[in-house]
């Protein structure tokens, strides 16, 4: 590669520190990330997306992952919780609460226990993909 | 019924990031998200359908 090429793609590369400061924001806030670049209709769309599949998720029933495994190998808790931690605050704020990390056999026997495990997961999913598309739309690859 | 809604609006909320994010123009991003909503109804039904079938 001549010297002019590395250059550009070490140019193209590089993201501002501002960008990774939204990334970081719009994981820990679902929506956030766009707010700060005045994108209010994606910050609604996304971050609301994202907000609403995580407590539909918490009123029918779904379980939160963490390394405190029962009767199961810790390995296998890694990646449902690296699902959840995506939702950010959301995930923080029900660990310190306690809330929703329970296996509690009651709350797996209802009918919608799986769905919201499903709506849990997905709503961790949905803000890493959020977060990415703050994060590209700071860094200026994408309008 | 309830199955059905609940899957209904995991589509729209997936669909909603999925359309709010790919394509460059509002009109391109919500035929898109039209599209991947209409995607996931289908390919949930045929597959509880096929699963219907499977003992």
């Amino acid at each position: 590669m001549v010297k002019t090429e590395r250059m550009q793609a070490e140019e193209v590369e590089t993201a501002p520190g501002s960008a990774w400061l939204t990334g970081a924001a719009a994981w820990f806030v679902p929506g956030l990330g766009h707010l700060m670049q005045k994108r209010w209709w994606r910050a609604a769309l996304m971050g609301g997306a994202v907000w609403i599949c995580f407590f539909v998720g918490m009123a029918m029933g779904g379980h939160l992952f963490d390394l405190e495994a029962e009767g199961s190998s810790v390995l296998l808790q890694v990646p449902p919780m690296i699902a959840n931690i995506g939702t950010g605050v959301l995930y923080v704020v029900s660990w310190l609460l306690d809330y929703g990390f329970k296996d509690d056999p009651a709350q797996a026997a209802r009918a919608t226990y799986e769905y919201g495990n499903t709506f849990l997961l997905i709503a961790g999913l949905l803000n890493y993909l959020t977060m990415l598309d703050a994060f590209d739309i700071a860094a200026g690859r994408k309008s | 019924m309830r199955h059905f809604l609940v899957m209904t609006l995991f589509a729209a909320l997936a669909s909603v990031v999925f359309g709010a994010m790919a394509k460059d123009t509002n009109h391109e991003r919500m035929l898109y998200g039209l599209k991947v909503f209409a995607e996931f109804m289908v390919i949930g039904l045929v597959l509880g359908w096929i699963l219907y079938f499977i003992p």
